[in-house]
């Protein structure tokens, strides 16, 4: 008995080291590759048939659009270098000259145009095709000039052609055709930096430089892409040297990777954090100075301060900071308790109202906490948010019979008034919960002015309204939160598209 | 034996179909996934163009039939999500799955039943208690604590481990163990039980007393009784490992069907997750009849008997 036991002891340890020999072998660090582990994989190598961040992160590797982010948010050119508008139902853009697809196929007017007619074609089912079908017609001008027409003026067309929008990056248009887009979808071609290598489904994509990119051979050889949905193992594979960036790490985890051989590097994203109270049904929301109230009942700066350890950037209105026509002079409401019970008690709510909250959990990153937080700081005035979490398949649903009531934390992302109040505050659209007609004209009339001076002035009336009503209590941009190797070079963008053209060891 | 295959392969064929049923329902009752796939602020009329292209908009029962109907050819429907065969996507993950299925069960019938043997033979020894404090852990550990555990541990602290991916077997070993743990667990505890209860009866003790040897008692006729309880077990525990992986799978960022079908959840990839449960339901019927063919073989009773 005793002998065994030792003979087993003695086999357990000869096993323990003879995994220590291999294994040290494997994490050997490499500074021609960079790893990014992201929380799922790519769905298709097509950028016009998937609806997802992490596939448009990949898939920007390997294909371009016509314009591109540059370093300070702005748009600039990309396989277009120029851009007019000889008229206000005409985006006339400049084509990039000598420029291929990695197969060869060169790229001109007619790969532009059939990109689009591609996407823009029901049958095609593109699931971002409401982002592109402002597009009624795409006409080749001459070889490298292509003109986009619509039917009404339309002033964001540039957000609807840069990568974010995803059925506007350019495929060839010969191959995209071939075994019926079976082969694009598996097997990816496009003019971008980096070349296809492999796709092992829900283990990594692997990519390679292209040398003959048009905007010069990037530094870094490979790329691989792999999917890894628990943070906790992301981040074991970042610190253990199986990643090189990391996305979505917890502000909890900060302290901890920012340091030695790791690093964190964030920035305020174009999402935004704001709740939304429906003016629609009949209860005290109605009231805008109940809906006052609340703006000033929540302590918006402490809450980023205790769960987004200050990250972010507090927005005064329901609009990114690097939005258009955002002002920076717009002052969000303070945080005034003792304002928010007399504006309730003027409203005939002294003693408070029960009210519900709806809310995604995990959706966001520490949407649950910020929602129960807030609930905490509208207790203090005596209201009482009954919250409910429901999961994003039900909250779809119900958002789609128009049943969001009371307090919503829905969550929202654009750089354009009419991205974002549009859909939201114009009365009777699907998302809006609120009904002003002098805002309602207000936005639609943005919608359609070409002139950016005319339109800022337009938006400028629109939020003065906006600020009044508080159909929202706006919140934070949220920060975006990556981890990476210390001796990685690479900069994080606030539309949260990963671009690794500049990255560098 | 013929009418004993027949009626269980009726049977089968019923399961399978009463889990179509429950799949296929029980999934769009929480929407379909027109909205969760169009960007979030595309207008309602958007999403119906959407919905009416899918033919998410037929009634039910319609859809159903049309499900079975092409189901029972093979074919499955696309994905949405992924636009290639929904079949297909389960089956290139299975192989993955399989391999650590096989790895984790192995693992556990190695440990368990030695020490089940050794446990019930010296009941009340130090190695029997061991064994079932051990048996009452491994069942008691979550899975997902287990996995984060053992992730710091060997791949933060010691760095012996990666902590993810498939590829090689150091990827394989600690996705295996977080499996195994619960196999071996109930496993041993089950087979301890047989064993001492087989230890303690009549023909156990003619057999010493007849001055057999008492490793061949253990060996030959204790085992071998003991093992049909087991087996059930064992039956049930490979059908766990194979559709039960999601947790460890999502873990430890393993390619393998119970991932897939977490997404698909998640997406309301209807066609996805149809085939994941199909596939899945009909393995665990074939395990089942495979465990109820193997009793006739460990004892002889039951194959006249029927």
């Amino acid at each position: 008995m005793t002998f065994s036991f030792k003979r087993s002891l003695m086999a357990a340890a000869v096993g323990v080291s003879a995994v220590t020999l291999i294994a040290g072998s494997g994490l050997a660090q490499d500074n021609s590759t960079v790893v990014v582990a992201q929380a799922v994989d790519a769905y298709t190598m097509d950028p016009a048939k998937h609806s997802n961040f992490p596939t448009a992160n990949i898939l920007f590797q390997i294909y371009d659009g016509l314009i591109a982010e540059g370093e300070n948010g702005e748009l600039v050119p990309a396989l277009a270098e120029s851009w007019s508008n000889p008229d206000e139902l005409t985006w006339r853009f400049k084509l990039r000259e000598g420029v291929t697809f990695h197969n060869g196929e060169p790229f001109n007017a007619e790969a532009v145009k059939l990109s689009f007619e591609r996407a823009l074609d029901p049958e095609f089912k593109a699931p971002y095709f409401s982002r592109i079908s402002h597009i009624k017609a795409v006409e080749v001008v001459d070889e490298y000039t292509v003109d986009f027409k619509t039917e009404e003026p339309f002033p964001t067309m540039l957000l609807s052609l840069y990568e974010a929008s995803f059925p506007a990056l350019i495929v060839p248009p010969a191959y995209a055709k071939e075994n019926d887009g079976a082969s694009i979808a598996a097997h990816p071609v496009g003019t971008g930096p980096y070349k296809f290598v492999e796709w092992l489904k829900d283990e990594r994509v692997v990519l390679e430089a292209n040398p003959d990119y048009w905007g010069g051979k990037p530094a870094i050889d490979r790329v691989v892409f792999r999917p890894i949905a628990e943070t906790r193992t992301r981040i074991a594979e970042l610190t253990s040297g199986g990643a090189d960036i990391i996305v979505d790490v917890p502000p909890e985890d900060i302290a901890a990777l920012d340091g030695g051989d790791t690093k964190v590097s964030t920035i305020a994203s174009d999402s935004l954090y704001f709740l939304a109270f429906d003016t629609t049904r009949d209860t005290p929301l109605k009231d805008k100075r109940v809906r006052q109230a609340i703006n000033y009942a929540v302590d918006v700066d402490a809450i980023q301060a205790a769960l987004l350890n200050g990250m972010g950037t507090r927005i005064a209105l329901t609009l990114p900071t690097n939005a258009f026509a955002y002002d920076q002079a717009w002052k969000p409401y303070p945080y005034d308790p003792e304002k928010a019970k007399q504006l309730l008690a003027e409203a005939g709510y002294p003693e408070g109202f029960e009210i519900p909250f709806m809310s995604r959990k995990g959706r966001y990153m520490k949407d649950s906490e910020i929602v129960e937080a807030t609930a905490g700081f509208l207790a203090r005035v005596g209201i009482k948010a009954n919250i409910q979490y429901l999961e994003p398949g039900v909250w779809a649903q119900v958002s789609e019979r128009k049943g969001r009531e009371g307090i919503t934390f829905p969550g929202w992302a654009g750089r354009d008034p009419q991205l974002v109040w549009a859909p939201l505050l114009i009365t009777g659209q699907y998302q809006s919960y609120f009904s002003n007609p002098e805002l309602d004209e207000l936005l639609k009339a943005g919608a359609s002015i070409i002139d950016p001076e005319e339109r800022k002035a337009n938006y400028a009336k629109a939020a003065e309204i906006i600020k009044e009503e508080a159909p929202h209590l706006p919140m934070i941009q949220p920060p975006l939160i990556y981890a990476i190797d210390a001796k990685l070079n690479w900069t994080p963008r606030s539309d949260g598209i990963i671009d690794l053209r500049k990255a560098h060891f | 034996m013929a009418d004993f295959l027949i009626s269980r392969l009726l049977y089968a064929a019923a399961v399978l179909l009463g889990v179509s049923v429950a799949v296929f329902f029980l999934i769009r009752i929480g929407g379909d996934p027109s909205a969760l796939f169009l960007p979030p602020e595309a207008p309602v009329e958007e999403i119906e163009r959407f919905r009416r292209l899918m033919g998410f908009d037929r009634p039910l029962a319609v859809q159903y039939f049309d499900f079975l109907g092409r189901a029972l050819q093979g074919d499955f429907g696309m994905s949405l999500r992924y636009d290639q065969p929904a079949m297909k996507l389960v089956l290139e993950r299975v192989p993955a799955t399989l391999q650590l299925g096989a790895t984790a069960l192995l693992m556990s019938l190695v440990i368990s039943i030695p020490l089940a043997i050794l446990a019930a033979a010296k009941r009340g020894s130090a190695i029997d208690r061991a064994s079932l404090l051990a048996s009452l852990l491994g069942q008691s550990f979550p899975a997902f604590w287990l996995a984060i555990m053992l992730i710091l541990l060997f791949s933060e602290t010691f760095r012996l481990l990666p902590p993810s991916g498939r590829g090689t077997w150091q990827q394989l070993i600690m996705p295996a163990i977080v499996l195994a743990t619960y196999s071996t667990a109930i496993i041993t505890r089950l087979l301890r039980s047989s064993m001492i209860e087989v230890l303690q009866s009549d023909y156990v003790r003619t057999a010493r007393g007849k001055g057999v040897k008492e490793s061949r008692i253990i060996l030959s006729h204790a085992l071998r009784n003991a093992a049909i309880p087991t087996l059930t077990v064992i039956g049930l525990q490979v059908g766990a490992l194979l559709g039960g992986a999601v947790i460890t799978e999502e873990v430890f960022a393993y390619p393998g069907v119970g991932r897939l079908a977490i997404q698909a959840i998640a997406n309301r990839d209807f066609t996805v997750v149809q085939a994941f449960v199909v596939l899945m339901a009909a393995l665990i019927v074939t395990i089942n009849l495979l465990v109820d063919l193997s009793y006739g073989l460990l004892d002889p009773r039951l194959r006249k008997g029927k």
